[in-house]
């Protein structure tokens, strides 16, 4: 294996690097890569004091474990004391919360390094990480020496290169700081595809545990019965890592599940001849679905039967309502998560001063994008009285549907189902932005969102890179609370399709002064 | 201003003609819990009005109340429903709010549950259903002191439905009978309680604080089977008593750990149902008795006068004796209600469906709650009346003072007086002795054991009763001493010497050769004679004794 | 629905939501979406239950009665923008928002 644990914290251990040197390599990565827009807010302070700390531990042999001294990116819309927080809204705009989310405090205190918080769509309401008050996030892909060679250009273009492709969203902020390797694992939050779809989109791993395993408390809420925090790293073993520090109850949210959790350690798959693996073909293979991801979720499926796993069709005959019943229901969670932000305890607050109503009106008019109010007012739509029966129950009762279809899937001896994460590689953002967010996220949540809806865990695998030279990945979909188990089958094929490493110029200029030219990528990629 | 008025009994669903009164007649301190009579049966009828009133025409059928409440009991609980912020009636403004009380973003609701076993507590004593499921919603509306947008609360499956409260009152004219009436309790429900708003006019502002914010209530909805204003202080009268014995709420009004809105409309009996207004402000059991008959009234008035009634929420103003339209929500108003989803549903258990191996400290199991109900004060005033042989009347008294129920029983398990002595001592006395200084029971300065031992020398006549009110008076001044002290001090102990008696008795008739006179043409003036010797031992003969000799010697 | 927004159904939700549409556009944007939604029709959910958790076998968590939180006004207010003493500050309350014609330009630019 080539991942966190074996190389990157060995390395630590080995005082081959010392914590503040890896981190300050992130940071003048981070320093270096500011055109693509990763970071809202990077905690260079905070992160230099955590490897401080960080590299006593590792001095007195009293190091807190994989994570020690390893660098890391939260989105933000995760609460971190202390540290603005702003879900990239003018709404929170200046919010410092007074508290770490579970899931924060947990890297924390595992001798994690902050490094910042990254970008997002607002309120993570979007499927490109263009809809940001800080301005879109940009693929670091679009930088890398195969999208350039393809394109017949120089590696390293100017930043008004109107050619540039987009992140994926709403972790684009998180998939871009992953990528660009000014961190090793960044926290996501997934609802309907958000940590998936970039993942897809850059070349990374992205999972999206089972609902209730991972605490959602301090994670500002989309769509609170379907968000989960998501894990974006280079490698499966990274993100299993992650999630095994991550996983169990927490006091502080009612949906996370009371059942011990075991640490996650993954076995290396030699035999996968007793897996079951399911394709929905009828319902995933829509028209929009490009050749190229067509022709790979296919060899990935001749690979598993190459491999002696048995591949199965199986017909999950709801799905295709999903994305519609995911709109409603998402639409109406957010008219009601949103009610919070009026100004009057924190963030964001208007100068009208004449009735209470009047102040909330402006400071909602002035603090949130179109998107979300637009979202607001649809989602009031369906909550009214005499819409509620017609809409909110009815994509309940829909809802119910996708998750028995799942059910009866898993229930006939499918271990796990795999499918295409995107219709296709990441697009250029002037081609993304002509189609409304709405539109733009109905697709490309199609085949990410009905496992929110359902609360399976999820995992995105890169797998090759397109005509154009940018990632493509796969989805894997498994049993709730079968995590380890999905994360095992994807460790397998990963394994087996080694997916390129992002060639980015940054790298290549400036790897000499801790390691050899390109071996700080390499560290956390190949041996 | 008054109006005859029909008031349904709420058991047998029968009506009976009433008088409500208007603002113009003022019951001045008539005791709350006693005097639902006024309203109903022939002497109500027979009560001729003070004002003038429209008389019914021949025919047309009379007005019917119907009232319904909705009452909001702050639950008695060390920290709030969702969150582990302190619940406590005086603090420093927002010093009992936690991150999810102010509403940051991300953060979760925590069910307590305590607050859980108070409602399933509640339920059982008012005969609800427990829902062995139960559910959480939210309700939005934006205002300031609701700084999520939204409240917590149970719409769809509350924890308790389909309950009662029956509450009695002391009628007819000896105040010795009770009549028990029944209200259907329709729902009973937990949700948060908002902050508070603090309206400084002068700088145009409003100051808000957290505090209350988040704060476990039971929501009890009672069905209309109410007609008027002393019925529903009645009822609600009860309920407090029932929430203080469970220990689930301090239901103190004043407080404002019980309030109480009333739905009201009047219709002709057999007329469909008429427009309902809503009264709030109510914070105290006689304004609400007032308030309702007030809007009852006022209906009547509007409807004969020919206008309409408005859909319209109402607020009591305690001062002017009316109600007011409130400056509320205008428009439509849709509070949107969806499933809170962040709390799965509330799931309680039964001994029979507990689930083996369960963690006790997460499940609730509805029997066990069932076996530490306490005593109902309905239950305990049967019992003083059976066992004591108390009146009714006295029975609502001993628990409609906070503690005096408990004085009563130390005072009666400490003496050998006859309970009927003790009740009249503890109600006249003490009670008297309380209301005059304006204390509570466990203000006082005479302890159950000092009234026993006080009782007890009266019980076994070392002392006249006159004498025992003295002890009391010196009792009361609270300077250290026993009531045994205090009678041999202030030589209280009743005469037992007989000569000496008789040799009083003696000076006094000769003294009083005419009363002696008297008594031969009069045999009741006996009693100036004993009244005369009494004097003479300073109170502390029997007068029974007295009599028995001035009797021998008259005669001999 | 139509998926047609009448305006009074505009006001409604804007006053509802305290959150305005800001131009047609939006108001497209939101007849758009009621369109697409109304998709769900064809689904045939006759017995079916409404799914609002997917938790929903699951025991609710319960809290002990413990004070544990509190005692951090100063945290809280530091983030407020007006303030007096401890307390939050709002402009006064009741007051309506004032009807769509009445409503100066600024609110519906």
């Amino acid at each position: 294996s080539h991942s966190l644990r074996e190389m990157v914290s060995a390395a630590l251990k080995q005082g081959q690097i010392t914590p503040t040197e890896l981190c300050q390599k992130c940071l003048s990565l981070i320093k270096k890569t500011k055109y693509l827009n990763a970071y809202i807010t990077v905690t260079e302070e905070v992160a230099l004091k955590q490897a401080e700390e960080s590299e006593k531990r590792y001095k007195n042999g009293q190091s807190l474990g994989v994570l020690d001294g390893i660098p890391i990116a939260i989105k933000d819309n995760f609460s971190t004391s202390g540290i603005e927080t702003t879900c990239a809204s003018n709404m929170l705009k200046g919010y410092v919360p007074p508290y770490n989310a579970t899931v924060v405090q947990k890297l924390l205190d595992q001798g994690a390094l902050l490094m910042g918080k990254t970008n997002l769509d607002e309120f993570a309401m979007g499927s490109g990480s263009t809809d940001s008050v800080f301005g879109p996030v940009k693929n670091p892909w679009s930088y890398s020496k195969q999208y350039r060679e393809r394109r017949r250009q120089k590696p390293h273009g100017e930043n008004e290169d109107s050619n540039w492709v987009i992140t994926g969203g709403s972790s684009g902020g998180s998939a871009a700081a992953v990528s660009a390797f000014t961190c090793f694992a960044a926290l996501g939050s997934d609802t309907g595809g958000s940590t998936r779809n970039p993942a897809a989109l850059c070349g990374l791993v992205g999972v999206k545990p089972s609902y209730g395993l991972v605490s959602r408390h301090g994670l500002i809420p989309l769509v609170n019965s379907m968000d989960a925090p998501g894990i974006l790293t280079r490698y499966v073993d990274d993100a299993a890592v992650v999630l095994g520090m991550l996983a169990g109850h927490d006091p502080k949210d009612s949906t996370t599940v009371q059942d011990p959790v075991k640490p996650f350690t993954l076995p290396s798959l030699t035999d996968v001849s007793k897996l079951c693996i399911g394709i929905p073909k009828k319902e995933y293979l829509v028209p929009e679905l490009s050749s190229e991801v067509r022709s790979l979720w296919s060899k990935a499926a001749d690979l598993f039967e190459s491999e002696g796993a048995k591949v199965v069709e199986v017909s999950l005959p709801h799905i295709s309502y999903s994305i519609v019943c995911y709109h409603v229901l998402c639409t109406s969670e957010v008219a009601s998560n949103m009610a919070r932000f009026d100004g009057l305890q924190y963030g964001h607050r208007c100068d009208i001063d004449v009735s209470t109503e009047a102040m909330y009106a402006a400071t909602r008019r002035e603090g949130f994008n179109e998107v979300v109010r637009g979202r607001i007012l649809s989602g009031n739509f369906f909550l009214l009285k005499e819409n509620y029966e017609n809409y909110f129950i009815k994509a309940q009762k829909v809802r119910r549907l996708i998750a028995n279809d799942f059910v009866n899937v898993f229930n006939s001896g499918v271990d796990v189902l795999l499918t295409p994460t995107t219709l296709s590689a990441a697009v250029p953002y002037l081609e993304f932005i002509k189609e409304d967010n709405r539109t733009r996220s109905a697709q490309d949540d199609i085949f990410t969102q009905a496992v929110n809806m359902a609360g399976l865990p999820a995992v995105n695998i890169p797998v090759a890179l397109s005509n154009q030279g940018l990632p493509i990945g796969l989805q894997f979909i498994g049993r709730a609370f079968c995590d380890q188990q999905l994360l095992t089958i994807a460790k397998w094929f990963e394994k087996q399709v080694e997916f390129p490493v992002t060639q980015l110029q940054e790298l290549m200029d400036d790897c000499s002064s801790v390691l050899e030219n390109g071996k700080l990528a390499s560290m956390s990629l190949k041996q | 201003m008054a109006a005859p008025v029909l008031c349904s009994g709420c058991p047998q669903r029968c009506w009976a003609l009433v008088w409500v009164y208007g603002r113009c007649r003022h019951r001045r301190g008539a005791p709350v819990g006693s005097t639902c009579n006024w309203m109903r049966g022939q002497s109500s009828v027979a009560q001729q009005p003070l004002h003038t009133a429209r008389k019914p025409r021949k025919g047309e059928p009379e007005w019917a109340a119907v009232v319904g409440l909705e009452i909001h009991a702050q639950i008695s609980s060390n920290s709030k429903l969702f969150s582990g912020s302190q619940v406590c009636f005086a603090a420093p403004p927002n010093s009992l709010v936690s991150f999810f009380d102010a509403s940051l973003p991300g953060t979760l609701p925590v069910l307590n549950r305590r607050c859980v076993e108070a409602a399933v507590m509640t339920g059982l004593a008012l005969n609800c259903h427990i829902n062995k499921k139960s559910l959480f919603d939210r309700k939005h509306y934006f205002y300031a002191d609701l700084p999520a947008g939204y409240q917590i609360t149970q719409h769809r499956l509350p924890i308790a439905v389909n309950g009662s409260l029956a509450y009695s009152s002391c009628a007819g004219t000896k105040q010795s009978q009770m009549t028990t009436r029944t209200v259907r309790v329709k729902q009973i429900q937990l949700e948060q309680d908002s902050g508070k708003s603090l309206h400084d006019d002068l700088r145009s502002q409003t100051l808000i604080d957290l505090n209350r914010a988040g704060i476990g209530l039971l929501e009890l909805v009672l069905e209309p089977d109410v007609s008027c204003g002393e019925e529903a202080a009645t009822a609600v009268r009860e309920l407090q008593l029932i929430l203080q014995a469970l220990g689930t709420s301090h239901a103190g009004m004043a407080e404002g750990q019980l309030r109480v809105d009333a739905n009201v409309s009047v219709h002709r009996p057999g007329e469909p149902l008429g427009i309902r207004t809503e009264v709030k402000n109510l914070n105290s059991i006689r304004f609400l008795a007032k308030a309702i008959d007030y809007e009852i009234q006022r209906q009547i008035q509007e409807l004969e006068n020919g206008g309409e009634i408005l859909n319209e929420t109402r607020s009591f103003d305690y001062k002017l004796g009316c109600t007011v339209p409130m400056r509320d929500k205008e428009g439509k108003q849709d509070y949107r209600f969806m499933p809170e989803p962040n709390l799965p549903p509330l799931l309680l258990y039964d001994t029979a469906s507990l689930p083996a191996g369960a963690d006790s400290q997460q499940v609730i199991n509805i029997d066990q709650i069932r076996e530490r109900l306490p005593e109902l004060p309905r239950v305990t005033r049967e019992r003083l009346v059976q066992q004591y042989g108390m009146s009714w009347d006295h029975s609502f008294t001993l628990l409609n003072e906070v503690d005096l129920l408990a004085f009563f029983q130390n005072v009666m398990k400490e003496t050998r007086a006859e309970p009927k002595k003790v009740t009249s001592w503890v109600l006249n006395t003490f009670l008297g002795y309380l209301k005059q200084q304006n204390l509570a029971v466990r203000e006082s300065p005479v302890t159950a054991s000092a009234l026993a031992e006080l009782l007890d020398l009266l019980d076994s006549k070392a002392i006249s009763s006159s004498a025992a009110k003295q002890v009391f008076e010196e009792l009361w001044k609270n300077e250290g001493k026993t009531p045994a002290q205090i009678v041999s001090e202030k030589k209280l102990e009743l005469m037992q010497d007989q000569e000496a008696l008789e040799q009083l008795c003696h000076s006094v008739m000769q003294a009083h050769p005419h009363v002696v006179m008297d008594v031969k043409g009069n045999p009741r003036a006996i009693n100036k004679l004993i009244g005369l010797v009494r004097k003479a031992t300073l109170s502390r003969a029997d007068p029974t004794v007295i009599k028995t000799i001035l009797e021998r010697k008259l005669s001999s | 629905g139509s998926g047609r927004i009448t305006a009074e159904m505009i006001e409604h939700l804007e006053r509802l939501a305290l959150v305005d549409f800001g131009s047609r556009e939006a108001v497209a944007r939101l007849e758009k979406a009621i369109a697409f939604s109304n998709r769900l029709h064809a689904v045939h959910t006759d017995g079916v239950e409404p799914m609002e958790s997917v938790l929903e076998d699951r025991c609710l968590y319960l809290r002990s009665d413990d004070v544990v939180e509190g005692n951090c006004a100063e945290e809280l207010l530091q983030n407020s923008h007006r303030i007096v003493e401890e307390y939050f500050v709002a402009p006064p309350g009741n007051i309506p928002l004032p009807k769509l014609d009445e409503q100066e330009p600024v609110l519906h630019s």
